[in-house]
């Protein structure tokens, strides 16, 4: 059986070679429509937000101006979505379009930073724990534990009261909450990685502990370590939403999207678009860095099985079909 | 002034006259149903009027509620010696604030005896057929007067602004202080807390029988009639000296002289009020008893669910929560049951912190402050909180409503909407040609982050950048802005409290005393610490000026002095928007609480 009978469609030069887990990787990756779909939703985000000051400078709405006249009924109404403002003003007469753009940076930067923090400590604690067990093991495991049982948004509150609310609390806060379950994973694996045997031979020639970590475990780590990133990635930018939704995250008026939100709650009777296009934007977002990091394991790691896979399952019938017709 | 003040008194009573004459017609000929239209006409008894709002109560215990939805309640189950009436229209709010007799049976005078040539002794006499809800029911006496009196510096919970009594009442001060004094280590138990009210006297207040309290004061006191119809100043039956003030037993255990008395309170979730029979019509010239049961109901946090809630006919009167701003233009466009009664409030309005060491002492100077004042659009504010309907530009520090306010404007920019080019030449004159940085404290919830925002970019126009910091509501007054020690280490410049005069009219003592006489001890309503000796001065005159025109003139010199030197920047006065369901019927506003009141609406069953 050759590959391309398992998958008539993942290879279309049927000459075969040699591939690295990687070019694997990025093969299945391309036959995953949502997952390219997605791919492509997350980078075109991205560029919007980078070039949201360009497009700020190009209609000449500043995120913070407040157009007093034209973007706000006399009687403190928001500006329905029009020409001028393309998703319509907020309360206070911004052009909601550039603010949303606005928010995404924050969004965006808060998700990225947050997950890359949680996932360096993740990393760390969790090869530490996993490599050397005993003592470290049991004090890193209960304090990861301890993390992942605390009641988040009380500790959040508690940590703004003290702190007072900012950027760099709001990733703080979110970095120490998703690096627990990084760890975990990683200790899991480092467990029985380090039993192996290559492990045990880079021992005997006597390699030290560190080299040993981070040279022979730490690349087989890196599959699953991406494919939970991936997935922290959105839960950082709503947790981020929450809190500036409860007035405890960024400060206005720095646009984010839980601070929209916030601002739009008293409005969705009378002015949709102030809630829907904000929250619309957090949905599709979210919902990209999903799929993407669901196509990401499936690539990765072709033993998970994907509960609702179309691919999986259109394959699977193919081949069962045409056993069926070999029977026949 | 004085003259007006008492015609409106006279009308007012007319009118609740006129009111209980109707209800008596009712009890013979209740039978007409009275039609959709009509908003006063033949009361009908009966039904439950259902609140719905957000939060508690403060207190049930007279002597310490201080809310303003409590006081709304209380208005069915405690009465004072004087109180305010409603009123059935916008046009007619001033006169919601005409003091009337409540259980005193009429206004003490100086021509009827009530009040000494001195103006240092009143003579109060008490009403007949006013009861407690006891088994069986007990006449409110002189006695039960002066126990409440000496409730008010108890130290469990005491009156949330004693300092109206203690500047006025001979003996008071030193009453408080005794008390104080006497509980610095003794535990307060009830038993202790009575035993000390029992075996101390307030020197200026003393029952001198039964029905008749007489109070004595330091200094002629024109506004002294005022701080008798606060809730402080509500009666205490004896039974009260089992308790310590307002704690759990206590709430379960309030006695009622007025209509309505407590029935069921569940803390957080629910208050159920029904008819007292121990109250007689006959003995109340201001409160009816139309509705049967009134039940707040607590926990529903969003201003639009409520607002669905009274459209839908599912709830009668919002308990604590504002009608939606975004809501306001489509009410305001025919709905009959929406209305906007012109306010008398400074609120909101920009506070400096004058002791604020940030940008040099920025605060400081008077030049940098008047700078700012240039610098606001009034405007923009306004639509905020939904547009001039409801937000009118305030110029003077003393909004009209209140004595002492003459409208004059000290600060003018084009259309109040700001002169930013003003503000950067008076900066430069102040030295600050490149601007400054300045931190505004604001509540992180309701309408104050787009406040903030909205005057933040005005600032921001002439060249002051205005950094956030966000405080929680719940903190912001008590925990935060009367913190003299926060202020002191320069933690806030700016910011944007408001300000709700306990009472209207003659109300210099509830105004321009609290927010710009020097105070800076822990709990003082001068946040940014402001001391002009002339000021004190001249408010010390206006409070002991007996003539209402005179102590006028005076606290206007209060207002232009303090605008002068650029205390606050006063930015609306706003109105109050208020909506009620379709079935309430002869809904009157109090203004003092902003409500409608309890006792006098009734509800057409023909309503849905």
């Amino acid at each position: 059986m050759t590959l391309t009978e398992i998958r008539p469609d993942a290879v279309t030069d049927r000459t075969i070679a040699g591939r690295s887990p990687l070019q694997l990787a990025w093969a299945r990756i391309r036959t995953d429509k949502v997952a390219l779909v997605s791919g492509l939703t997350v980078v075109l985000l991205c560029a919007l937000a980078l070039a949201a000051p360009l497009i700020a400078a190009w209609n000449g709405h500043d995120p913070d101006e407040q157009f007093r006249d034209t973007g706000i009924t006399a009687q403190g109404l928001p500006i329905a979505p029009n020409g001028t403002f393309w998703f319509g003003t907020d309360r206070l007469g911004r052009d909601l379009f550039i603010r949303v753009l606005y928010g995404a940076r924050v969004s965006l930067l808060v998700g990225v930073v947050a997950t890359g923090l949680a996932a360096l400590v993740g990393v760390v604690v969790g090869l530490l724990a996993g490599y050397y067990g005993g003592v470290i093991d049991t004090v890193l495991s209960r304090l990861m534990d301890v993390v992942l049982s605390f009641p988040y948004l009380i500790f959040a509150i508690a940590v703004v009261s003290i702190a007072g609310p900012s950027l760099t609390a709001t990733i703080g806060v979110i970095a120490f909450y998703s690096w627990a379950a990084i760890a975990r994973v990683v200790r899991g694996q480092t467990l029985s990685l380090k039993e192996r045997e290559y492990v045990e031979a880079a021992r005997s020639i006597g390699c030290g502990d560190l080299r040993i970590m981070f040279v022979d475990i730490l690349p087989n780590l890196l599959a699953p370590v991406i494919v939970l990133t991936t997935l922290l990635v959105p839960a950082a930018i709503v947790f981020e939403s929450t809190l500036s939704y409860l007035g405890l995250g960024i400060v206005p008026p720095t646009p984010s999207w839980g601070n929209l939100l916030s601002e739009a709650q008293g409005f969705y009777r009378v002015a949709y678009w102030y809630l829907g296009f904000p929250a619309a934007t957090l949905l599709l977002t979210t919902l990209a860095f999903n799929l993407v990091g669901d196509g990401i394991r499936d690539a990765i790691d072709p033993r998970t099985e994907r509960l609702f896979s179309r691919r999986r399952r259109r394959s699977r019938s193919r081949s069962l079909s045409r056993s069926r017709r070999k029977g026949a | 002034m004085a003259s007006l003040r008492y015609l409106s008194i006279a009308v007012v009573t007319a009118a609740s006259l006129l009111a209980a004459a109707c209800a008596t017609d009712t009890g013979t000929n209740g039978s007409a149903p009275p039609t959709a239209a009509q908003n006063t006409g033949n009361p009908l008894p009966g039904g439950t009027l259902r609140l719905v709002g957000g939060g508690d109560v403060d207190h049930l215990d007279p002597t310490s509620a201080y809310y303003t939805v409590t006081s709304g309640l209380l208005r069915g189950y405690a009465r004072q010696l004087f109180n305010l009436n409603g009123v059935a229209k916008e046009a007619e709010t001033t006169k919601g604030f005409a003091v009337v007799p409540d259980v005193a049976a009429e206004l003490p005078t100086t021509a009827n005896g009530g009040i000494s040539a001195d103006n240092l002794t009143y003579t109060i006499k008490l009403r007949d057929g006013v009861q407690w809800d006891t088994q069986p029911p007990r006449a409110v006496t002189a006695g039960d007067f002066v126990r409440g009196f000496k409730r008010i510096c108890n130290p469990v919970a005491g009156a949330g602004a004693p300092g109206y009594y203690t500047s006025t009442i001979k003996g008071m001060a030193a009453y408080c202080a005794a008390y104080a004094k006497a509980f610095e280590t003794a535990k307060p138990t009830a038993a202790a807390l009575a035993a000390f009210q029992n075996a101390h006297d307030i020197a200026g207040v003393r029952a001198k029988d039964d029905k008749t309290v007489v109070f004595t004061l330091v200094q002629p006191a024109a506004d002294f009639l005022n701080i008798l119809t606060l809730n402080f100043s509500s009666a205490a039956p004896q039974e009260y000296d089992q308790y310590v003030p307002d704690d759990a037993t206590f709430r379960q255990h309030v006695i009622s002289d007025g209509p309505y008395k407590i029935t069921q309170y569940v803390a957080t979730k629910s208050i159920k009020l029904e008819k007292n029979p121990a109250w007689t019509q006959e003995s109340d010239p201001i409160r009816h008893q139309y509705v049967n049961t009134v039940e707040v109901k607590m926990g529903v946090t969003e201003p639009d669910a409520v607002q669905q809630q009274l459209e839908a006919g599912s709830a009668d009167l919002s308990w604590d929560l504002p009608v939606p701003t975004a809501q306001i233009p489509r009410l305001k466009s025919g709905d009959a049951d929406f209305k906007i009664f012109p306010g008398a409030v400074t609120n909101p309005y920009l506070v400096f912190n004058l002791q604020s060491k940030n940008e040099n002492g920025a605060m400081g100077k008077i030049k940098v402050r008047q700078a700012i004042e240039y610098a606001i659009n009034k405007v923009a504010i306004a639509k905020i909180y939904g547009g001039a309907d409801v937000a009118t530009s305030l110029h003077t520090a003393i909004p009209p409503g209140n004595i002492g306010y003459q409208e004059y404007n000290p600060y003018p920019t084009p259309g109040d909407q700001g002169d930013p080019v003003k503000c950067k030449q008076l900066l430069t004159e102040a030295g600050y040609p490149n601007g400054l940085t300045l931190i505004g404290a604001f509540r992180n919830a309701g309408n104050h982050p787009a406040n903030f925002q909205s005057y933040s970019a005005d600032l921001q126009k002439c060249g002051i950048n205005v950094k956030g910091l966000p405080v929680r509501q719940g903190d912001y007054y008590g925990a935060f802005l009367q913190n003299p020690t926060i202020a002191k280490d320069s933690k806030w410049d700016i910011s944007a409290p408001g300000w709700v005069p306990d009472w209207y009219g003659n109300n210099g003592r509830a105004v321009s005393q609290p927010l710009f006489q020097t105070n800076c001890a822990a709990g003082t309503s001068n946040y940014g610490c402001y001391s002009n000796p002339k000021v004190d001065d001249l408010i010390k005159q206006a409070l002991a000026e007996p003539d209402a025109s005179k102590a006028a003139g005076l606290w206007h010199q209060v207002d232009e002095t303090v605008m002068g030197d650029a205390v606050i920047v006063p930015f609306n006065n706003q109105n109050t928007p208020i909506y009620k369901s379709k079935r309430v019927r002869n809904a009157l506003y109090l203004p003092a609480f902003q409500l409608y009141d309890i006792t006098n609406l009734w509800l057409d069953p023909n309503s849905p």
